[in-house]
Formats: structure tokens, C-alpha cells, sequence
């Protein structure tokens, strides 16, 4: 067994390593470096309760300093680790720590892509991806400017609801002709266009921003059709695997750590977590896959604890993530891409799309205030059972009536 | 101080199907189980969302928006994002009614 584990990264997915870990093995001398100088977080509340000003409760950290301490996992936070030697299994630290693990776990996360267009340097055109990313996000915020969040994905959307909600005039400029299209049906994306609208949010689509001109007054967005003059923009234009060390350290990386289904990497006793990890995709084990999601930093540490004390526990759960904006909670299981037949049943302001292959297969769904549906949709996704698409679509019937 | 309050006739009350009220602040899911109706309070303890709108199977009642589970004859949060437990509250059934203790 191990003696001394080392993970690098404080996030979700380090905790989550951690606390199994001393779940599986009550001895092992467990050891977290972070960057950032919070105790770990949960990062969905960053772009709705945090800039909202809510209390966000347990959802943002999750555990208390004395969970940490009653378990024996020792936090070094502010204190990035900054070269990995695999030959003499030893790391070094920002604070000049040098230290041997018999384990190491990559759980470095992401970080945000930055524009790059001529004027994106400006301090007003700001990112959100940590804790104090949201706060000076928020304080800028609650002046109500005049906003341009480019990028109309996940977390572009999330900001826009929350900057809507908070007073201020809200654009959203994407520059692909709808919005969340990565895995996402056209007819979702339509609807959640009808929801930003409805709220007043200006949705820009097929807006390729050229450049930004700055006064002090202002920010000019340039597009080949026209200009916009805002106050304040946010980037979300998504992210990209913190792998830097990990490259340096010799390890397999092509936009993410490669691992196998239980988060080891090329080299012995290093492993990746959470979402700087690429592995076997759950649905189909001959593509490989990243997720940017809760679940993923949730879960598959599970299986990286376990093979680190010597047991195999792949992970395979069927991808799932979720969003709420505004009122509107949107679930997304497995990929319900426009590929396959749709199949829609409403009832109400409720929707559950189902997409199955040709066969019947269900492959993917996504739920708009339907979480009731989640559950059952997960179980006929992995029973790989052929489904009547005709009698899917009776609303009459409920899902959990298929299983 | 908590009374007997009467929430619902028994039979409105399908297995595995909950039934959300309102009693002054208080909201609650009552659910039949195979051994009995159970009382809790329906609002997640991780983010506000209804848990009667959610997955009910084996006891257990999932949260609609993050999958958090409860149990529903004790409260106990059984998996994230939640860690806390939502309260329960003593039900007891007469002449076909359903009355909780609130």
C-alpha cells in the first residue's frame, strides 16, 4: 500500500480523491496542493449563486476545515507545485518544498481560454473560472453595466442569466449559429434562445469578433457587420486541461491526461482525475473522452482512489450534466446529438427529448424541468435495450414504465 | 407547537408517487411507501427545488435539479451534492385521512 499520496489540485475532484482514499486506507499520509488559496470548492455556483450574492450554503465548500483535519488530509493551499521529477518520484513546491510520494494524482483541472483578438488585453474583458474570478466578476457586476458575454455555451449562458437577473443590459455574441451547440439538439437551442429573449438578453448569432477598441468611457466590439459599445465583457469560450506539468513530466497528453478507465496514466503511480483526465468513453470504449463536468469531478476520483490501493473500478457512468439559468434547469444525459431520431415528450413548460439510434436505442437525452426523468433515462441508456419509438413518445406512459 | 394537521386523503396517495402540500411556511412531501406514509420537508438542503418533483424508488426520493438522494423514512442525505438531512415528520392515518405532526 501506498505510504504517502500526493494530489495536485485543490478542486472538486482532489477532494474527492482524498476523501476516498482515506475511506480505502486509514494510514496513508495524504497530502493536497492547491494554487488557489481557498479550501476546495465546488465550481457550479461560481457563475449563479456567487455573482448573485446568494449564500450558496454546502454547495460551494462542501466540507469544513475540520472535515480535512478529523481525516488526516493535510491542505496546502497557495501552494502550487511546480516540477514532478517520475524517475526519483518527487515533487517541488512554489514554496520551496521537496517532497518523494509513493502515489501521485494529477487533478489540475482546467483553465479558461482567453480571446484572442486585438484588445481582448484589456482588464475590462475579464475570464471566470475560480472563486476570485467570480467575486471581482460580481463587484463589477452589481454596477449594472452594459455587458457583452461572448460565448453562448454553458457557462456564457449561466453569466448572462445571472448578469440579467442582477439589472444589467445582457448580449450574448456567439459566434456559431446557435447556442450550447456542442452536443446539444437544434431544438433545445432554439428554446433556450426563447428563454434568454424572453428576458431581455440580445443574443448576437454568427458574431466573429474581429477586435476591441477601449476609451476609458468604453469597449467597442468590432464584428465584419457592425459594432457594439458595452461596458464590460466576460469571455466564455470554454476551457482547456491544465496539463503543463504533466507534459513536462513526461506523461501522455493530447488535450488531457491520458488514462485508462480508472485514471492511470503512462507512467507508474501517477494518476489523473477529474477533468484534465481523457479516458475510455463510458458509452463506447474505442473513443476516448474529457468531461467538464460536477460528475465527472465527482465520481471518477472514486475509481483513481481505488486503483492507487490496488483495486480496479473502472469508471462508467453515462455522462451527465446539468444547467440552470434563470428558472430553467436543463439536464443533458449520454449525447442526444441531432444526429439521432428525436423524440419529444412535453408536458407542459416540462420536456424530455429522447434520442435513439435507428434501432431504438436510447443514446442520449436532455430533460428541461424534467429531473424526474433523469433517473429513468440513465437506466435505458445503459441497458442498451431497443426501445418502439412510437410508443416512447406516449406521455401517458411514464419512462420508469420502460425499464 | 406542533399539531396534527390533516394534508391529504389516503386515497390520493399512489405508491412511489409523492404528494407536495403546504402547510403555513412549510412545504412537504408525503409519500406511500409499502410499509407506510411518510412526512418530509420537500425543499433540497443543497439548492431550493422540490423534491416531490423528483425520482421516487426503494425509499428513497432524488432531488429533481442535482440527483442528491434522500431517505425518505429518516431524512438522511444518502448522496451528493447533498450533506445535510431535510426533516421528517410523524404522520398518522384516520378514517382515511392523512394527518402530520407540524
Amino acid at each position: 500500500m501506498p505510504r504517502r499520496i500526493i494530489i495536485i489540485g485543490a478542486g472538486q475532484a482532489g477532494r474527492r480523491c482524498a476523501e476516498t482514499l482515506r475511506e480505502l486506507d486509514s494510514a496513508a499520509e495524504i497530502m493536497i496542493f492547491g494554487a488557489e488559496a481557498h479550501m476546495p470548492y465546488d465550481r457550479p455556483p461560481l457563475s449563479k449563486a456567487v455573482l448573485l450574492g446568494k449564500e450558496p450554503g454546502t454547495a460551494l465548500f462542501v466540507r469544513p476545515a475540520e472535515f480535512y483535519a478529523d481525516r488526516r488530509i493535510a491542505l496546502f493551499l497557495d501552494e502550487a507545485v511546480t516540477r514532478v521529477a517520475p524517475d526519483k518520484k518527487r515533487i517541488e513546491t512554489a514554496k520551496g518544498r521537496n517532497l518523494t510520494y509513493d502515489a501521485l494524482v494529477f487533478a489540475t483541472g482546467a483553465k479558461a481560454r482567453r480571446l484572442v483578438v486585438p484588445g481582448a488585453d484589456d482588464p475590462r474583458v475579464m475570464l471566470l473560472r475560480n472563486l476570485d474570478d467570480a467575486l471581482a466578476l460580481r463587484a463589477r457586476l452589481v454596477e449594472k453595466p452594459r455587458l457583452a458575454v461572448i460565448g453562448g455555451g454553458l457557462i456564457g449562458l449561466e453569466i448572462a442569466a445571472s448578469a440579467q437577473q442582477l439589472g444589467c443590459v445582457v448580449n450574448v455574441l456567439e459566434a456559431g449559429e446557435r447556442l450550447m451547440a456542442r452536443g446539444l439538439p437544434a431544438s433545445i437551442s432554439a428554446r433556450m434562445a426563447a428563454l434568454h429573449q424572453q428576458h431581455g438578453v440580445r443574443l448576437h448569432l454568427g458574431a466573429r469578433l474581429d477586435r476591441i477598441e477601449s476609451t476609458t468611457q468604453e469597449l467597442t466590439l468590432y464584428r465584419a457587420d457592425g459594432c457594439l459599445a458595452v461596458d464590460l465583457v466576460l469571455v466564455g469560450i470554454g476551457a482547456a486541461p491544465e496539463t503543463a506539468l504533466a507534459e513536462a513530466a513526461g506523461l501522455t497528453v493530447a488535450d488531457g491526461i491520458i488514462t485508462d478507465r480508472a485514471g492511470r496514466t503512462s507512467l507508474p503511480d501517477i494518476y489523473a482525475a477529474g477533468e484534465v483526465a481523457r479516458f475510455p468513453h463510458p458509452m463506447n470504449t474505442e473513443i476516448s473522452t474529457r468531461q467538464e463536468s460536477w460528475q465527472v469531478a465527482q465520481q471518477q476520483p472514486i475509481s483513481v482512489a481505488h486503483a492507487i490501493m490496488g483495486h480496479d473500478r473502472p469508471y462508467d457512468e453515462v455522462p451527465w450534466h446539468w444547467t440552470d439559468q434563470y428558472d430553467c434547469n436543463l439536464q443533458v444525459l449520454g449525447e442526444p446529438s441531432d444526429a439521432l431520431h428525436q423524440i419529444e415528450r412535453a408536458e407542459g413548460e416540462r420536456l424530455t427529448l429522447l434520442a435513439c439510434d435507428s434501432d431504438g436505442r436510447l443514446c442520449g437525452a436532455a430533460l428541461i424541468n424534467n429531473g424526474r426523468d433523469a433517473t429513468p433515462c440513465r437506466r435505458m441508456i445503459t441497458s442498451g435495450k431497443v426501445f418502439d419509438m412510437a410508443v416512447l413518445a406516449d406521455t401517458a406512459r411514464p419512462l420508469r414504465s420502460f425499464l | 407547537m406542533a399539531v396534527w394537521q390533516r394534508v391529504a386523503s389516503e386515497e390520493e396517495l399512489q405508491p412511489d408517487t409523492p404528494f407536495a402540500t403546504r402547510i403555513g411556511e412549510a412545504q412537504l412531501a408525503i409519500i406511500r411507501l409499502a410499509d407506510g406514509i411518510f412526512a418530509v420537508n420537500d425543499v433540497c438542503s443543497h439548492e431550493y427545488a422540490l423534491l416531490s418533483e423528483g425520482f421516487c424508488e426503494d425509499g428513497k426520493l432524488e432531488c429533481p435539479l442535482h440527483q442528491a438522494c434522500f431517505d425518505i423514512r429518516t431524512g438522511q442525505a444518502l448522496s451528493a451534492p447533498a450533506t445535510t438531512a431535510i426533516a421528517t415528520y410523524p404522520v398518522k392515518c384516520e378514517n382515511g385521512d392523512v394527518f402530520v405532526m407540524i
